[in-house]
């Protein structure tokens, strides 16, 4: 079945474009969108390769522990960005910011 | 029927008397610093217990659910998660009693002082199960608890330095974990398994050279977890987080955060990735010998003591990596010997930098007017640990590089020679820069407060610890023996 | 016949590469705003796929929790961000040569090593089907979650524990919302809320045999409390202490009990006598989804209930 590597390709592009967007902007919200799109991609890559005749449900069950501890980590974040603007008052690294 | 003590589940124990004190000090904050002590007493009996069984009996390995791997996940205690546990307990210990005098009501808003206590204890929870798990998918979850943690515990410190670094620090983890988590993805799909037993036998095993996606996981996760044990040059996020964090958070951070996924890499370059030229293990070690480099000249350029400690961080993890282009058996030992010490002088230092913190208002090396006179208990402290980080003997820090000075001569590579005793002199030259203003007169005197006994006699404990390591050398050394991956059926 | 095979095809390759463009256009739109939509309709989009993947359970969870419940977290960050912001930031539209030709080769040797990777395994489908009946349920995703990797999930709940502990510690004030409260919000709300619940509960109770579990129904319980905050409802402070602590840390706490009720028997840490697992898993659920619901509507609140602002 081709679909599972079409899928798996376009959870590469996801992992990709979302390193990309993380490293290249600056506001936070976006680095924060970026690693969502990043995980969004691993985790289409996990079970893709896990559907077909007889699908794998230990890669599911991965995904749902992965989304709860990304919705964990950007509720952390968005909380950290809000206190970051209250006192800096930009919603950005500093200059050096994350590579 | 009831079983007898020594088939208590002593490695379940030490995963859940954590959590458990992690629950109860959310639901009961006024009991927060008792708590804390109490926990760090009955997980020092339960590590206790471990190693009685782990010595006796070998290395453990426990079925959680009764499933075993590959359906299940497997809980593995040898000499190495044995190590590992024992100098977390021996940090924690400290940083409990430590921290009943640092989040003291007047000094640190109660409102933010009760998160630490839960919030410490979650990571005390995940280092212990990282220690002990089997498993490369357990392992992503106890990172990211881990993680958010570690980032929860700079954030308390308020302000925009903390702030920023906090946040700096999360996308780190995150992207780390997601690298190291993309490479899990590859490995379960090539063999079908997460247990790194499992793993090891399929990859160890093998005829024909390893498969494409062997080594694209390896480089993954390899990737990630480089990031988050802050080699050079990912080194980037570490000062400022290290050095804006609370006092005890910045000794659990320097000792025990970064060591862990150190930890986790360590163990499946040796167990599962299929190493068979030089070049990774010579890069790792390139990098390792310029983050030594590094790290020593930028602690010297430091204005404030938490950064000149923090930067003394990333060139001592870059002498854990030297043992990567040696990867001899006496390497190994050495660096690890080098990890532990590490960790016990780097709390000391850094209990010692919140002292001097608390004492003056300040951590401006400069300015450290008569604190020798003042806060001589302090100043031996950090004086002794220095000792160890320098690497004189009798410390942890002389035997660890000892070891490693004898593998480099055994293996013939004489630039590693060069560059321990180069890095050694560095240490020494920031440490005593220290030491040195410690002695000296400032312009301007300011307020001083009393800092509270536990305090002081915590710092200089674990220095003493570090130091009196080296006298004790031959029992750790004999542990690491046990089970993987020194011992029989390892590789190292 | 060409065209029975074919049809699939073209609609995974239409999903694939609006998920792609969604992806892409949500990351580099200048007005945030735009972008926070797009990727919550990225996400629904991946909810699709799911269902696509024949993965139902993973399909709910990321409507709910990866679409629903992070969009509308981004959104309330955003709103919170631009009336204490009033200046703009400067516009960000960038492309790096060299970040390019640094990635290109990553995403090509990606892409290279996950089509060497065999399709079609069935991977631990098997084992996992052989031991079914053991673990008392029949849905095999749940078997997984609360019997065989139980311990995942007991650690995954203690995950959502810290991130709500940070965003109290943080110390930010409880957002107002009383401006979106009016009669017709009420009324629906009363239908609403009640709906939600049962729908929660039957998530919860069908999930041992069907799609479905203490995920899924956690994050409708959720979205239940998040709607209720929007309307302006505030916890009463009775509640607000220790009660509501209690309730959060339910989950982590029966999962921790439940796994050690049978070691003095002689079982292992989370092993369930045959007999008893799918009770045991039922009850665990039952307190996983509540204190998941109720952890989640938290982090949407941002602040600790009863925390009033300083002036």
């Amino acid at each position: 079945m081709n679909n599972i590597y079409l899928y798996s390709i376009v959870g590469a592009g996801l992992f990709t474009l979302g390193l990309y967007a993380l490293i290249s902007y600056r506001h936070l919200l976006r680095k924060i969108l970026a690693l969502n799109i990043m995980g969004s991609g691993v985790f289409l890559i996990l079970v893709a390769l896990a559907s077909g005749e007889t699908p794998d449900p230990v890669p599911h069950a991965m995904v749902i522990t992965g989304i709860v501890v990304a919705v964990s980590a950007s509720a952390l974040a968005l909380a950290l960005v809000l206190r970051v603007q209250a006192e800096t008052g930009k919603a950005e690294l500093p200059e050096e910011s994350l590579e | 029927m009831l079983i007898t003590m020594q088939e208590y589940p002593w490695i379940v124990i030490i995963i859940l008397l954590p959590l458990s004190a992690a629950i109860l000090s959310f639901l009961f904050p006024r009991r927060v610093k008792l708590l804390g002590l109490l926990l760090a007493l009955s997980v020092i009996a339960a590590v206790a217990g471990l190693a009685w069984q782990v010595i006796e009996h070998g290395a453990q390995r426990y079925a959680i659910g009764g499933w075993a791997a590959p359906l299940g996940i497997e809980l593995y205690a040898d000499g190495l998660s044995l190590l590992m546990l024992m100098v977390t307990a021996l940090v924690c210990l400290g940083v409990s009693i430590y921290s009943t005098g640092y989040f003291n009501r007047a000094y640190f808003r109660r409102s933010r002082a009760i998160y630490f206590w839960p919030l410490w204890m979650f990571l005390w929870t995940a280092l212990n199960a990282l220690f002990l798990s089997s498993d490369i998918f357990n392992l992503y979850v106890t990172l990211e608890l881990l993680g958010l943690s570690a980032v929860a515990l700079v954030a308390l410190a308020g302000g925009a330095d903390a702030l920023t670094s906090a946040i700096r620090y999360l996308f780190v983890n995150l992207l780390g974990s997601l690298f190291y988590l993309a490479g899990v993805v590859l490995l379960y799909h090539r063999f079908g398994s997460l247990d790194i037993a499992i793993l090891s036998q399929h990859i160890m095993s093998q005829q024909m050279a390893p498969s494409p996606a062997v080594w694209a996981a390896a480089g993954l996760i390899s990737a990630g977890l480089l990031l988050k044990t802050a080699l050079f040059p990912m080194h980037f996020w570490l000062p400022p987080a290290h050095a804006s964090a609370p006092g005890p958070v910045s000794a659990l951070l320097s000792a025990l955060v970064v060591k862990a996924s150190f930890y986790i890499l360590l163990r499946l370059w040796l167990e599962i990735f299929p190493v068979e030229s030089p070049v990774p293990g010579q890069l790792l070690g390139v990098l390792g010998s310029i983050a030594i480099f590094w790290g020593g000249i930028q602690a010297l350029r430091q204005m404030r003591l938490k950064m000149l400690i923090a930067y003394s961080t990333v060139a001592q993890i870059g002498y854990l990596f030297l043992a990567f282009p040696l990867a001899s058996y006496i390497a190994w030992k050495g660096m690890f010997f080098l990890l532990i010490s590490h960790a016990l002088a780097k709390t000391a230092m850094f209990m010692a930098a919140g002292n001097i913190l608390h004492f003056g208002g300040h951590d401006r090396i400069k300015d450290f007017d008569h604190v020798v006179q003042y806060q001589p208990l302090t100043s031996a402290a950090f004086a002794l640990a220095g000792i160890s980080i320098m690497g004189l003997p009798p410390s942890g820090g002389f035997i660890g590089k000892w070891l490693l000075l004898e593998a480099a001569v055994n293996s013939g590579q004489w630039w590693l020679v060069i560059i321990i005793i180069l890095g050694s002199l560095l240490a020494a030259a920031y440490i005593f820069k220290v030491i040195g203003f410690a002695f000296t007169q400032s312009e301007m005197s300011h307020q001083t407060r009393k800092v509270p006994v536990q305090m002081q006699w915590t710092a200089l404990a674990l220095a003493l610890a570090a130091v009196l390591l080296g006298l004790i050398a031959p029992w750790p050394l004999a542990l690491m023996d046990i089970g993987l991956p020194f011992g029989e059926g390892g590789s190292g | 016949m060409a065209a029975m095979t074919l049809l699939p095809l073209l609609f995974d390759t239409l999903l694939g590469l609006s998920l792609i463009w969604l992806a892409w256009r949500a990351l580099t739109s200048t007005d945030l705003f735009q972008a926070i939509v797009l990727f919550i309709a990225f996400g629904l989009l991946m909810a699709l796929t799911w269902v696509r993947l024949d993965a139902p359970d993973v399909a709910m969870a990321e409507a709910a929790i990866g679409a629903g419940l992070t969009g509308a977290l981004l959104l309330a960050t955003l709103a919170r961000l631009k009336a204490n912001n009033k200046t703009k930031s400067a516009p960000e539209k960038k492309f790096s040569l060299l970040l390019t030709l640094i990635i290109l080769p990553v995403v090509t040797g990606l892409v290279y090593v996950v089509l060497t990777l065999p399709q079609n395994t069935p991977g631990l489908a098997i084992l996992v089907a052989e031991n079914l009946k053991t673990t008392g349920v029949t849905n095999p995703v749940t078997a997984v979650l609360l019997n065989y990797r139980g311990y995942d999930t007991l650690l995954e709940l203690a995950v959502l524990l810290v991130a709500l502990l940070g965003v109290w510690s943080f110390g930010g004030v409880p957002k107002p919302h009383e401006a979106y409260s009016g009669p017709v919000l009420n009324m629906l709300l009363r239908l609403l809320i009640p709906l939600l619940i049962m729908v929660a509960g039957y998530l919860l109770w069908v999930g041992a045999n069907a799609p479905g579990g203490a995920f899924q129904a956690g994050s409708v319980l959720g979205a239940a409390g998040v709607l209720l905050l929007l309307a302006g409802w505030q916890l009463s402070t009775r509640f607000a202490e220790l009660p509501l602590r209690i309730i959060l840390v339910s989950g982590v706490v029966m999962f921790t009990m439940a796994g050690i009720v049978f070691i003095v028997s002689g079982r292992q840490f989370l092993e369930y006598p045959p007999s008893f697992a799918g009770a045991f898993i039922l009850l665990i659920e039952a307190a996983a989804t509540l204190s998941i619901g109720i952890t989640l509507a938290a982090l949407f609140l941002g602040g600790r209930p009863g925390l009033r602002r300083h002036k």
